[in-house]
């Protein structure tokens, strides 16, 4: 009965908000379907312009008086970010004053599958945040997101890399990317230097500082698995590039040309392994957020977590100073960044409004919103060509980190190997599962490897075939 | 002709207009849900229109693919279990604590609302306070273990695999002990005061009083109260949800059966959260057969024994 009632306010909830969202002024539709001939003519004239946003600012201006005011909603998953994606919004707005945007966004678990009903029923927002790779590309296929193949400035903008996670195979793109998040090990500067601890360099000096610090009787990393996905995402994830090299090497697990279960994966797990004795104690039963009170609290001296968490760092005000440093790689190896593409922008093809939502695509290209983003929500980089020096110094610091290594890469799993056919294993799962094994002993590192390994040969060809 | 109809209307028929309006509000609002999931369940596809048609392959994939097979099994050890703890611990804790509250004494109200309140929170409220007493750093119970010497028996309850469904079990037993008592209590209360009366006047101690007089004349309300809980436990998710997240970790250890649907037919697995409907209602189906054979079996023996009475 109670979970009935459950899944009947989730409706109602569901029904309200899409009420919500779909609230323009009523001539609205009208204007944009005489308007949108005109403004196709114009599309191509701001293709040559896009690179400098000042000009793009007078067409628009000498467009203004004509257009009637639209509304649009913008979909998303940021539920924390809402005041800073009214500023950025703001800004939009004094640029194209005729065109509002709403920020209407989801609760993270929920996202996925709640814009999926909303497309579906045709109660989705005009604009809307899109996943990464599969989850995103499925959408594009089904037709549910516009095509941005044509919008100008884009290929300009951002590299080859940004782009990809949200292009088709053949190199069609369906959504503009505006932020990646980086991976690092957030330390007290404090405990360290009362204990006389340089930041290491290498995990070999990694494990000795963590010696160290429980002789002093200080908790070395605060992270847990209670709630399992941290210590793949942001542990496990962000050892792997330094283990494996990086973008090549992970391209060559993906063509086959190495097995999952190779020397290189083997000691990723291990150094899962060399972690379990510097966990806190009951380290199974404390959740991430138990995980970020123990450090903000002093308790213990790092941390492996993700740059979005700086602004949650900051609101606890630590009494004692901060920072975070790069995941150091094993003695010999060279160090490879986990800075992984994190969110675009999509138009939904159904929308009313093209028009004003491309200009809002067009105007995630310019410098003006990668201040805008990189400054009003620390910890996610924007990733166009022309990025500003942004104001919070430890997001800063994440970006320091790309500048001084061999290379950057995304998460290991999420190209390619979380398409996974229903009824068969998720790579995901397997590796958290893996990772937690390992952590209380369950598997060798081998083991968890082993598993790795087996899983995707029951579905994915290159590792069927890997040598 | 009209005589005819009157007649119909008063001798048989007119109980159907009576039925009418909730028998349309059933069918439409019950019935008709539960045989669209039931046929939801023969399908397959993703999002919330699964469209290709399977016959039975959801019902085969879950026996018979290692992959669903251990998470559907494992779901329904755990939901067993789960049902089991709530059956001992809970209802005889119900009856026991009904028996106390039968018997005049000063402030028995008060240990009546006390008993019941719990009941009245939201399990998310409760579910969050007792992840709050149960954690193992700032943790009411770890630290009062700590600080009277058990630093053995200060355990990470809701970390530990074999730990953990117990734990839970236990708080949703401590926040639902009530509904048992009260029933019970309102069944002891119906016992007529001379039999009891008779059976002092015969000698007889209030043990035997319990056991030979109270227990037998109350076993329709304990048929009643086990048939709630096999309901409420077979279809329990939210104390699960709120202590452990819909994985149901540590590693599965807490996944039940509403848990497991969840996953599979609503917010679908981390980080894609694509749901697969038509897996998520046969699952739903085979737990309503569950729920069903239950209850048909139920009845069907507490009408032999009313035949017997």
């Amino acid at each position: 009965m109670r979970s009935k009632l459950f899944v009947l306010v989730m409706l109602v909830t569901l029904v309200l908000s899409a009420c919500g969202g779909a609230a323009p002024t009523e001539k609205a539709p009208a204007a944009a379907v005489t308007e949108a001939p005109a403004t196709v003519t114009e599309a191509p004239a701001a293709a040559t312009e896009v690179p400098a946003a000042a000009t793009e600012a007078p067409a628009e201006a000498t467009e203004a008086p004509a257009a009637e005011a639209v509304e649009l909603t913008l979909g998303s998953w940021r539920v924390d970010d809402v005041e800073a994606w009214d500023a950025i919004l703001t800004a939009f707005k004094a640029e194209h004053p005729n065109i509002t945007i709403n920020f209407d966004p989801t609760n993270p678990p929920d996202y996925n599958a709640t814009l999926r009903t909303q497309l579906e029923t045709g109660t989705a927002p005009d604009l809307f945040f899109v996943r990464s790779f599969a989850t995103g590309l499925e959408l594009f296929e089904e037709g549910y997101v516009a095509s941005l193949a044509d919008l100008p400035g884009l290929k300009e903008s951002f590299p080859a890399g940004a782009l990809a996670p949200w292009s088709t195979a053949e190199g069609e793109p369906f959504a503009v990317p505006i932020a990646a998040v980086s991976h690092g090990i957030y330390y007290n500067q404090d405990i360290f230097d009362a204990n006389g601890i340089a930041v290491p360099q290498t995990w070999e000096e990694l494990m000795a500082v963590a010696q160290t610090l429980q002789d002093a009787g200080v908790i070395p990393f605060a992270n847990g698995t209670k709630d399992a996905w941290d210590i793949n995402e942001v542990v496990m994830m962000a050892l792997i590039p330094n283990n494996i090299g990086g973008i090549e090497g992970r391209m060559a697990y993906l063509n086959g040309e190495r097995c999952f279960n190779d020397a290189d994966m083997v000691a990723a797990y291990t150094q899962i392994q060399n972690l379990a004795p510097y966990l806190p104690d009951d380290y199974t039963a404390t959740s991430y957020y138990d995980s970020q009170q123990l450090f903000v609290q002093g308790v213990a001296a790092m941390m492996f977590d993700g740059s979005w968490s700086i602004s949650a760092f900051e609101k606890d005000a630590p009494e004692f100073n901060w920072s975070v440093f790069a995941v150091p790689p094993a003695e010999g190896k060279d160090q490879y960044i986990s800075f992984h593409m994190d969110a675009a922008i999509g138009m939904n093809p159904a929308t009313k409004n093209a028009e004003a939502a491309r200009t809002f695509l067009e105007w995630l290209e310019s410098e003006a919103f990668a201040e805008a983003f990189g400054n009003g929500v620390p910890g996610f980089f924007p990733v166009s060509n022309n990025v500003p020096t942004l104001t919070n110094p430890v997001a800063n610091e994440f970006l320091s980190f790309n500048n001084n290594a061999a290379g950057t890469d995304i998460r290991f799993v999420w190209e390619k190997l979380l398409d996974s056919p229903e009824g068969a294993p998720s790579t995901y799962t397997v590796m958290n599962d893996g990772v937690i094994a390992v952590l209380a002993g369950e598997q060798t590192p081998q083991e968890a490897a082993d598993a790795l390994q087996e899983a995707l040969a029951s579905w994915y060809e290159p590792a069927q075939n890997c040598k | 002709m009209a005589q005819r109809i009157k007649k119909f209307y008063q001798e048989q028929g007119i109980w159907i207009l009576f039925i009418l309006p909730a028998l349309l509000v059933y069918l439409a609002f019950m019935a008709a849900p539960l045989f669209d999931s039931m046929r939801l369940s023969f399908y397959t596809g993703k999002g919330y229109t699964p469209t290709e048609f399977v016959g039975f392959q959801n019902y085969i994939d879950l026996f018979t693919n290692p992959i669903w097979r251990e998470r559907f099994l494992g779901a329904l050890k755990n939901t067993a279990i789960f049902f089991a703890i709530h059956m001992t611990v809970q209802n005889s804790l119900g009856l026991f604590f009904a028996n106390l509250l039968s018997a005049e004494f000063k402030g028995r109200n008060f240990f009546r609302t006390v008993i019941f309140a719990p009941a009245t929170l939201s399990v998310l409220v409760t579910g969050f306070l007792w992840t709050l007493i149960l954690n193992p750093h700032w943790g009411a119970i770890n630290q009062t273990l700590k600080a009277i010497g058990l630093d053995t028996w200060a355990k990470p309850w809701l970390g530990d695999k074999n730990l953990a469904l117990p734990t839970i079990s236990l708080t949703s037993v401590w926040q639902w002990v009530g509904m048992p008592t009260v029933l019970f209590l309102a069944g002891l209360l119906g016992i007529s005061d001379e039999i009891l009366e008779a059976a002092r006047v015969d000698g007889a101690s209030n043990w035997h009083i319990f056991w030979k007089i109270k227990l037998p004349l109350i076993k329709p309300v304990i048929g009643v109260v086990a048939i709630l809980t096999f309901v409420d436990n077979f279809n329990a998710f939210d104390v699960i949800y709120a202590m452990a997240g819909a994985k149901g970790e540590p590693g599965y250890s807490t996944d039940l059966l509403a848990t497991f649907f969840y996953r599979t037919g609503i917010a679908g697995e981390h980080p894609i959260g694509i749901p697969n409907m038509g897996m998520g209602a046969a699952i739903a189906t085979i737990t309503f057969v569950i729920l069903m054979t239950g209850v048909l079996l139920w009845l069907y023996s507490s009408r032999a024994n009313e035949d017997v009475a």
